[in-house]
């Protein structure tokens, strides 16, 4: 695509410029920015003296791509950070500098690094006795994971809007209208934050929170580490400014001033990630300490049919409604369907796709499908229905519980008839289905049958322990031989020194599991989800053992896995993979990932979650975020004012990245069976009740 | 078009403020209401964000009111419909009002709703570890002869407690009593009150089990409804905007809780009108609910009441019937009954001359009490017999059988489908929802033991299902399903490795090998499946089992109510997956999914059959034959020394009735008024015998032209013809001596 003449300002304006650069979604800011980055390389800029920063690492996937396809002579690749893999980077670097001076019990050694599950972990093991004890959070409804997550939350929010973390339950509190009650459940979830941080303290464990107050609080205003990251990035590329924290924001206004060039890029009406600390006002600030300022107008995705449909939806959520172009029709930019059931919307969202993509054409990966929420059921039934409809496609999780992965089921049951210490006991189904997937053509009648017989206390007995010859022949002596193998795998290696559970899974999948007519030969997918159960028990192992030397780490992560705390997080490079399909996705995470489509299909109009900020009781983003004026209260309307804006923005945002059509759907009831009436179907309804009252006029 | 009668034009020129209706059955309430409402839309300039809120009593009530109202917007008025209104039940409503804004009281976004079975489990896991850890608890109530007996201190003591707790739970919760501060208030009354001691323990337990699962029940979402909407009064004020209008239907049952609710969304000068008839309410037994509630209401001076008494729907005969009910009711031998006035007037009134739905013609043959001492069986062959003849002979009317209870409803079932009669179920859980259940339960049954021929023989008959009825499929079904059952070794069949039994069986016959191939592959498709999520597993078996749409729904919230339970029960596996499938299959919890529940069940539809139902469930339909049965003095109880009352056991003391006892006793808490032991568990025989009372009189209203009366010895041949129908046969014998 050629650049306009704005976005060819973008590219070529000076080079020790700092600029800031605006505009709506759609309207060709990051393609300008990339330009830019080619222009520097061009000019003899060395590509490791520039920096993107972007507030999440998937927004950084367009710079590093296009640079790669590009003809740029790079002595390498440019590097993107986000202000948690900075902080990461600074804290591993210069930590011996500071720990003395913020308290830390073991300033000499090295600190550990905590992922979120590990923090669950702790959590689990540290804070909940004390909770319990005292029995902190009983008037509150909540599942303990999420209640952890809150309190971390808070945290994390102090050390990005840069507040004291003892001031939590204080600030909450202040804004406060209701319940006594919920006062206490403040006082105990900042109880608690102080308690897991101690924790931290006490063992040099650092969360993501710690990470980052060291950085931003004690690092940065050290003489020798912010040199060192100055004089190494002379060249700052600040995508999505509207996304990030008061804490970013700041660094940026100490370094503005001293950087050769920079691009801070503003996307209007976003704000996405408001839950995570998102601050677009504070971000805007930066405007002025800006020289050069360029607004981008010219939108360069809607067709004209859907910017009038933009213009119609802005009306009827009450916003500045931008004029529609000459002979534009918002009725054709959208498909609306009326269904009274659940499954019967699922079924007119695949049959669409379908015909989309067979009957007309379209390249599945210019349909995206969108809800609010997207639970696994209405994930699994998507995409079975696309896939009976042979329509590629391919979902975007971020993490998904690891016991629910088949592949490491197996894996654990082996475990844990392995290593009958544990006591952690196997039930016969989970032995059969591990059987089924570990021996090739094992099926499971004959699995079960075996498994009737050869499991006894706890223990898998001899295939020729059978004593009825009959039974041996119905299994088949093929696959009892290859129990056998297994079995005899198992019985050695239990009369050995038990390996580390990585170790252990290694050694299975290495000398049994991946051998030809066993389970996972061949099969990539397993395989894959093999290395990553392998991955996070070992990095759950050093951690942890590092922390207590001690410990016997494999039933402890077992019994993680089992409470299903832990989660397969390595989706490597999900959006590599399977390019041409349909992609299935909660909203905000399309929004984030910035990659406009021909065909968007909303599904769930009805839901509220369309337009309710996540509301979470331990916490409140909007209280605790740098906006907030202090003592004032927050009340029913802001509550109102937060979910019009939260419903514009992402219903005008989502329509920006659309260049055909949308297609609205919608089921009377919902999947848990209640009537819906979101505010977005409001909405829908009163444009289409509009849009038939002119046509009827005309 | 529709043409209302005088009376109901006079609630229909209703504008504003506040208005009570008192209707009598057959009335046209539902329809009055219904166009009331859609004229409401039609005329009232209504915002964007403003809407009609119509309340009724259960979900069956909401679609009918949403299909009636649909109907009026689009032929009387010319509007699209679904558009400038909500119907809701008082669940729905909460649940409206909660997910708005949880974080005031305490809620995480994706808090769940325990339907009634979850909460039922977790109940009984916190009677069960209290009753083992109070060992000593039941001296004090059982009776001598059960004193020492094993079975009633571990098991029936566990019942009763289990009873008593559920319904002390509802009931401090109705009462906006915090478990916490129930304990509180326990520990600092000095009186001896051991039942509500032990039900407040229970409480604590109850509650922290559902924080620690991020739950609410039924009873706390309204709870916290009225909770949300008195903290916050800016949010309070834009709901009363959103919904300027509010009809509530049925407002004869609405309870204490429902009546804040809507007072609160009404505002001082709102626009409230309820519509109810105090006859006819009949959940009140342990709850808030009472009509006073309604009938008060209308004595208010600034509501306008109205009355809608005549009834085009049942003949004179029935309609003289029913009002002898009242008179019988009004002058009630026993004495305190009588002073409660379990019913009350107006008389039903016949339609005034001309009306477009006049009455049917009368004909007193056609009404029938029966005055024979049948056992339960020969009341249902007797029934059964009557049916046959006439079934045959009125192909196109509509017929009905009544019973007090849904297991009695269960066994007529049976009987009518062994002696091939048609009917339609209309019981707690619909057949097509039990269908569904049942369907997806033998498939699971199949996975929990591959190898069990049987299983995979009546998963087979599952998959063939839709085609009973057939006579020449149903046989072929049986001959294989026969066949399948017989293999010894299942492998052969799904997968042959040595021996192919197919191969075998139907190598030569084309089309049975296809068919059983077919079979064969979804059977595998199935066990490959097992050790997916559970949801995802349903969703599996679902998409190749399941065609309509409602049985398509259906099966999708089975799944995630099973997905619900894994996630409060980790190591849960098939076999517990079976169970709580089992449950929903047997009735035992009402399954709150999307299922043809939601749809109104409308007797025109299924005419030529028998409809089996529930009283309860009868309510607000009509038939133009009607069988009720049961009417002995168990189900139909007058608070005689004779009588045996559901909630008194006989193995405890004195006949107490210990969950009214554990009430009472919550109340003295309450209000430090003193507790005497006893007093309750009479005044439970009056309650239950006034509600009992109206559910009959709920029963004589539904027939139209023909009715039919008769009455059973009970289980053990003691009981005897229900006082108020003995009553009525005479009066009906005397009015009418030749038959």
């Amino acid at each position: 695509m050629r650049l306009l003449k704005d976005q060819q300002r973008v590219a070529k304006e000076h080079f020790d410029t700092t600029i800031f650069l605006e505009g709506i979604a759609g309207t060709g800011k990051t393609t300008a920015a990339i330009e830019r980055v080619k222009q520097l390389i061009r000019s003899g800029v060395a590509t490791d003296s520039i920096l993107v920063l972007v507030p999440q690492a998937a927004l950084a996937i367009p710079y590093r791509e296009a640079l790669r396809r590009s003809r740029v002579a790079t002595g390498g690749d440019i590097h993107t950070a986000t202000i948690g893999s900075l902080a990461y980077q600074m804290v591993d670097l210069f930590f011996p500098l500071i720990a003395d001076d913020i308290g830390f019990e073991n300033p000499l050694d090295r600190p550990h690094f905590l992922s979120l599950e590990l923090v669950q972990y702790y959590m689990t093991r540290f804070v909940e006795p004390e909770i319990e004890a005292h029995d902190y959070f009983n008037s509150v409804t909540i599942s303990r994971s999420r209640l952890y997550t809150q309190i971390v939350d808070n945290l994390n929010k102090a050390a990005l809007v840069r507040f004291d973390p003892q001031t939590i339950a204080e600030r909450l509190k202040s804004a406060w209208r209701g319940d006594v009650e919920q006062g206490y459940i403040y006082d105990d979830a900042q109880i608690s934050a102080n308690l897991f941080r101690e924790m931290c303290v006490r063992n040099n464990m650092l969360d993501f929170s710690l990470q980052v107050t060291l950085f931003v609080e004690f690092l940065w205003k050290l003489e020798q580490p912010r040199r060192y990251l100055m004089q190494q990035y002379k060249h700052l590329i600040v995508d999505n400014i509207e996304e990030d924290t008061p804490a970013t924001h700041d660094i940026l206004r100490d370094w503005l001033p001293h950087c050769e060039s920079a691009l801070l890029i503003y996307d209007s009406e976003s704000g996405y990630r408001r839950f995570l600390g998102a601050d677009p006002v504070d971000a805007y600030q930066l405007k002025k300490l800006c020289q050069t300022h360029i607004k981008l107008t010219k939108h360069r995705v809607m067709s004209s049919d859907i910017q009038a449909f933009q213009s119609e939806m802005a009306r009827s959520l009450n916003q500045p409604a931008p004029k529609s172009p000459k002979n534009s029709d918002a009725r054709e930019a959208i498909v609306y369907a009326d269904n009274r059931y659940h499954p019967q919307m699922i079924d007119w969202a695949a049959e669409n796709i379908a015909s989309l993509v067979h009957s007309e054409g379209v390249n599945p990966a210019e349909i995206v499908v969108l809800a609010p929420y997207l639970p696994d059921a209405l994930r699994f039934a998507l995409q079975t229905r696309l896939n009976e409809h042979s329509v590629p496609n391919r979902s975007h999780r971020p993490s998904r519980a690891l016991r629910e992965e088949p592949a490491a089921r197996t894996l654990l049951t082996l475990a844990k008839i392995a290593h009958p210490q544990w006591n952690i006991p196997a039930s016969k189904y989970d032995i059969a289905y591990a059987l089924t997937a570990s021996i090739a053509q094992f099926d499971l009648v004959r699995a079960r049958l075996l498994v009737d017989i050869v499991y006894r206390n706890r223990q898998l007995h001899p295939f020729e322990q059978i004593s009825n010859e009959k039974v041996q022949e119905r299994i088949t002596f093929d696959l009892g031989n290859r129990y056998e193998q297994l079995r005899q795998w198992v019985d050695a290696y239990i009369q050995d020194e038990p390996l580390p559970l990585d170790a252990f899974f290694s050694k299975l999948f290495g000398e049994i599991l991946s051998q030809p007519s066993f389970g996972f030969h061949d099969r990539y997918e397993a395989a894959n989800t093999a290395a990553n159960l392998i991955d996070s028990a070992r990095r759950f192992r050093q951690t942890v053992n590092k922390i207590e030397p001690h410990l016997d780490t494999s039933p402890e992560y077992v019994a993680m896995v089992d409470k299903g705390v832990i989660a397969n997080l390595y989706i490597r490079d999900w959006q590599l993979e399977k390019r041409d399909s349909v992609l299935i996705a909660p909203a905000y995470t399309f929004l984030l990932s910035n990659q406009p489509v021909e065909y968007q299909f909303w599904l769930n109009v009805g839901s509220s979650g369309w337009a309710q900020r996540v509301n979470q009781p331990l916490t409140h983003p909007y209280v605790l975020s740098r906006q907030w004026t202090e003592g004032r209260r927050w009340e029913d309307a802001d509550e109102v004012a937060v979910n019009q804006e939260t419903l514009a923005n992402l219903a005008l945002g989502l329509i920006r990245r659309c260049r055909k059509k949308v297609y609205l759907g919608f089921s009377e009831f919902g999947e848990q069976g209640y009537e819906q009436r979101g505010t977005l179907l409001m909405a829908v309804h009163s444009m289409l009740r509009r849009l038939r009252r002119e046509e009827e006029h005309v | 078009m529709f043409k209302p009668r005088p009376k109901q034009a006079e609630v229909l020129e209703y504008t504003g403020g506040k208005m009570g209706v008192s209707a009598v059955p057959g009335s046209g309430k539902t329809a009055t209401l219904s166009y009331l409402a859609a004229k409401l839309v039609a005329t009232v300039p209504l915002d964007d964000e403003q809407e009609i809120l119509i309340v009724t009593l259960v979900k069956s009530a909401v679609g009918n009111f949403a299909k009636s109202m649909a109907n009026f917007l689009k032929e009387e008025f010319n509007l699209l419909p679904g558009l400038g209104y909500r119907v809701r039940t008082l669940h729905g409503l909460a649940n409206d009002i909660v997910r708005e804004r949880p974080g005031l009281v305490g809620l995480d976004d994706s808090f769940t709703v325990l339907d009634e079975r979850a909460a039922d489990n977790i109940i009984q896991e916190a009677v069960e570890s209290w009753v083992r850890a109070n060992p000593n608890a039941p001296d004090h109530y059982l009776s001598n002869e059960h004193y020492s007996d094993h079975f009633t201190r571990s098991t029936r003591w566990a019942d009763t407690v289990k009873n008593m707790t559920t319904n002390f739970i509802r009931q401090a919760k109705d009462m906006q009593l915090p478990a916490g501060e129930l304990q509180n208030m326990v520990l600092d009354s000095k009186r001896s009150l051991p039942l509500a001691e032990m039900c407040a323990e229970i409480y604590e337990q109850y509650e922290r089990a559902l924080r620690y699962r991020g739950a609410v029940d039924f009873q706390d979402l309204i709870r916290l409804a009225l909770r949300v909407l008195r903290l916050d009064p800016h949010y309070l004020a834009r709901l009363q905007h959103r919904w300027t209008y509010i009809l509530e239907d049925e407002a004869q049952d609405s309870s204490k809780l429902q009546e804040d609710i809507l007072k609160l969304l009404a505002g001082e000068k709102g626009n409230w009108v309820r519509v109810g008839d105090p006859n006819q309410a009949i959940y009140e037994t342990f709850t808030t609910a009472n009509p006073k509630y309604l009938l008060d209401f209308m004595q208010e001076k600034d509501v306008q009441a109205k009355t809608l008494p005549n009834s085009g729907r049942s003949t004179a005969s029935i309609i003289n019937l029913a009002n002898q009910l009242i008179t019988w009711s009004l002058a009630h031998p026993n004495p305190e009954i009588r002073e409660k006035q379990p019913l009350s007037l107006p008389w039903i009134e016949p339609t005034p001359k001309d009306d477009p739905q006049g009455n049917p013609p009368d004909n007193p043959a056609m009404v029938h009490l029966r005055p024979e001492k049948f056992t339960a069986q020969e009341e249902r062959d007797t029934i059964i017999k009557s049916l046959q003849r006439w079934l045959s002979d009125n192909p196109d009317k509509t017929c009905a059988v009544l019973l007090p209870i849904n297991s009695s409803g269960a066994k007529m079932v049976q009987e009518l489908r062994r002696m091939n009669l048609p009917y339609v179920e209309n019981l707690r859980s619909t057949s097509g929802t039990r269908a569904v259940v049942g369907a997806l339960l033998y498939v699971l049954d199949t996975l929990k033991d591959p190898k069990d021929s049987a299983a995979l023989a009546t998963a087979y008959r599952v998959w063939r299902r839709d085609e009973r009825g057939d006579e020449e499929a149903e046989r072929s079904i049986e001959n294989i399903a026969k066949e399948i059952r017989k293999l010894t070794q299942v492998e052969d069949y799904i997968y042959p490795r040595l021996h192919d039994w197919l191969e075998e069986k139907a190598g030569d016959s084309g089309e049975l090998y296809t068919h059983l191939a077919e079979f064969r592959t979804l059977v595998r498709r199935w066990q490959e499946a097992a050790d997916l999520p559970i949801d995802q597993l349903m969703l599996t078996i679902s998409a190749d089992l399941f065609q309509l749409d409602t049985e398509i729904a259906t099966a999708y919230s089975v799944a995630l109510y099973l997905r619900r339970f894994a996630e409060l029960h980790p190591e849960a596996q098939l076999p517990e997956y079976s169970e709580e499938l089992q449950a929903i299959a047997r009735g035992q919890r009402k399954f709150t999914g999307v299922s043809d529940e939601d749809d109104a069940f409308d007797p025109e539809q299924h005419k030529g059959k028998v409809t089996v139902t529930t009283m309860h469930k009868a309510k607000g339909l009509e038939w133009d034959r009607v069988y009720l049965m049961s009417a002995n003095n168990y189900d139909y109880p007058s608070a005689d020394p004779f009588d045996n009352f559901i909630g008194e056991r006989w193995f405890i003391r004195d006949s107490l009735n210990l969950e009214a006892e554990a009430l009472a006793q919550l109340d003295s808490l309450y209000t430090e008024k003193p507790y005497s032991e006893g007093q309750a568990t009479q005044q439970a025989r009056i309650e239950y015998a006034s509600e009992r009372l109206r559910l009959l009189y709920v029963g004589i209203t539904r027939a139209k032209r023909e009715l039919i009366i008769t009455w059973n010895s009970g289980r053990r041949g003691e009981q005897v013809e229900a006082k108020p129908i003995a009553a009525l046969r005479g009066w009906w014998q005397k009015e009418h001596p030749h038959p």
